[in-house]
């Protein structure tokens, strides 16, 4: 299983990069994710999307459709590359340590 | 249609690795696709190894004979068929390996075979034998219950498809006039279908697809059911599944009695809209039942040989372009010279990869690699060296990738060997180039009185 170090912690990850267990998460890794992304600060926009992420993937056990995302937060699509350059799926999710979702992606 | 029998026990572990196979099932496998022709290219494989340097695996990994595309074959569907089916788990668990693991199925070694033998067909064929013991990839598995529950891969339901098409309606509006995205439109000329991943992850694809046929004036809806073209469950080899989706497709393109069926940039959405789904499901002639057409084809049309929709010579891409060949278009479907003029029309310096249209190599991505998951991603980047070097010689700044699975892997290949490029779709090009006529520019005035309700400052 692949590793990555980050602040003296180690996170299991998939070969994508996306955390193994979403248990696991904490706040540095979405830090972690941050510098991968090459994200210069994160600010409260950005904690509301992963905030937003994490709860809707504890009661529904997928990522939510970015559709629904920028529903409830409000943010437009344009707005949501702004803040995660990478997309909804493979920098927000990866951010809010949700699994890679299925499919074409 | 009512949703299919179940048939595909849950993803097996190792641990249950003795348990008897269904012998009776695999040989049915073997005898009924094609068993006859799958014995005789078997039998005259002359082991010439002129397949074997035409494969990215192969070439990439040191040329390692047992990566030769007939070493492939015979290591896996060939033992099936000498074995007369008698294999057991263990086997099937190895074969996966090769028959996942090391190929994509983008047949450019049949191109080079003195006897024309479909590589890929074979490979099929013991796919779909493992996967009629439930070993399979654990992200083909998920999708193809996804399939089964809901008729897409990615499990969308019919409201937030629908949904995310008025949302992208609204946005993408914003830029040019009066655009809709209309659904279940009767008797229009294309019934516009996609990949799920459009509305789930990336729905600016719709909004943009919307604003060029828009722009063209087209006759044209998406549709309420039926709307995902692609089919994962082809990649796993189950048959039955594969059926599905495109049944549902067919019969709603039907009911609506429009023209054509439109296809999305992608690859293999395409292969089994136009070519593999009658087999699927059956129908006489091999045909489908109404013509289906690729966003290339429609674009290469509005663009190059019909005018309906004007690029602007100022915005023309000045920076070197270069575009892949999805396997799935040029090799499999002919559609390799659109792709080019279609970039000459969009870009002023376009540079052809080598070796390029049919015999491009594949992404690295194909035949299910990007959906089957993680666990193939570290040998993803490892056979994508030939592409990430093919790339690299253009010298290219701008990619266009008109295939989502080419896309993501040409995405993971620019970070992996740092090649600084710029991934993008056709319809994304087309979008920031063309000419929007008069009648389609939003007035100012419209987006006047909206400031006060949506206003929100600091939330916390």
């Amino acid at each position: 299983m692949p590793t990555v170090e980050y602040k003296g912690k180690t996170y299991e990850v998939d070969e994508d990069g996306f955390l193994q267990d979403p248990e696991k998460w904490d706040k540095d890794f979405a830090y972690y994710v941050k510098e991968e992304e090459g994200i210069s600060e994160l600010n409260e926009e950005h904690w509301k999307v992963i905030n937003y992420l994490q709860d809707y993937y504890k009661k529904n056990g997928i990522a939510p459709m970015v559709r629904i995302m920028t529903k409830v937060t409000g943010f437009k699509l344009k707005h949501i590359y702004e803040l995660f350059p990478s997309g909804p799926g493979k920098g927000a999710c990866k951010m809010a340590g949700l699994a890679k979702p299925t499919g074409c992606v | 249609m009512t949703e299919p029998a179940e048939e595909i026990q849950a993803q097996e572990t190792p641990e249950q690795d003795d348990r008897p196979v269904d012998l009776k099932k695999i040989q049915s496998i073997l005898s009924s696709n094609s068993g006859a022709r799958m014995r005789s290219w078997l039998d005259i494989c002359a082991r010439c190894g002129l397949c074997a340097d035409s494969c990215f695996f192969y070439l990439a990994n040191d040329k390692d004979p047992k990566l030769s595309p007939a070493y492939k074959v015979k290591s896996t569907v060939g033992e099936m068929y000498k074995r007369k089916g008698r294999v057991d788990r263990k086997f099937l668990r190895e074969a996966y390996e090769v028959l996942w693991g090391q190929c994509t199925m983008c047949r450019r070694c049949s191109m080079f075979c003195p006897f024309g033998i479909d590589m890929a067909a074979m490979i099929g064929v013991g796919r779909a034998v493992c996967t009629s013991q439930g070993i399979l990839p654990a992200g083909l598995a998920k999708a193809v219950e996804n399939i089964r529950e809901t008729g897409n891969q990615m499990a969308v339901s019919q409201e937030d498809w629908l949904e995310t098409c008025e949302w992208m309606a609204e946005e993408y509006g914003e830029e040019i006039a009066g655009l809709t995205i209309p659904v279940d439109k009767k008797g229009v000329k294309y019934m516009f279908t996609v990949n799920p991943r459009e509305p789930a992850f990336y729905p600016q694809d719709v909004g943009m697809m919307a604003q060029i046929l828009h722009v063209a004036e087209e006759s044209w809806t998406v549709p309420s059911t039926g709307w995902d073209s692609t089919n994962l469950a082809m990649f796993a080899a189950n048959k039955e599944m594969a059926a599905y989706p495109v049944k549902l497709m067919y019969d709603k393109a039907l009911e609506l009695g429009v023209e054509q069926i439109l296809v999305t940039e992608c690859g293999h959405a395409y292969r089994s809209a136009a070519f593999e789904g009658p087999y699927f499901l059956g129908l006489p002639g091999g045909k489908p039942p109404l013509p289906v057409k690729h966003s290339v084809q429609l674009f290469w049309e509005y663009i190059v040989r019909d005018g309906r929709i004007k690029i602007d010579p100022e915005k023309k891409v000045t920076v070197p372009v270069t575009v892949q060949d999805p396997c799935n278009q040029s090799r499999s479907a002919g559609l390799s010279q659109m792709l080019r003029e279609l970039s000459q029309a969009l870009c002023a310096d376009f540079r052809d990869m080598n070796p390029n249209r049919e015999f491009n190599h594949c992404c690295g991505g194909g035949g299910g690699f990007i959906p089957m998951g993680a666990e193939f991603k570290k040998r993803r980047m490892i056979s994508g060296k030939i592409k990430a070097e093919q790339i690299k010689a253009t010298g290219a700044k701008i990619i266009i990738v008109p295939c989502h699975n080419c896309f993501d892997q040409i995405t993971d290949l620019n970070k992996e060997y740092e090649l600084g490029l710029k991934v993008v779709s056709f319809k994304e090009l087309i979008c920031e180039s063309m000419i929007i006529p008069e009648k389609f520019i939003p007035k100012e005035e419209d987006e006047e009185p909206a400031s006060q309700p949506g206003d929100d400052g600091g939330e916390e």
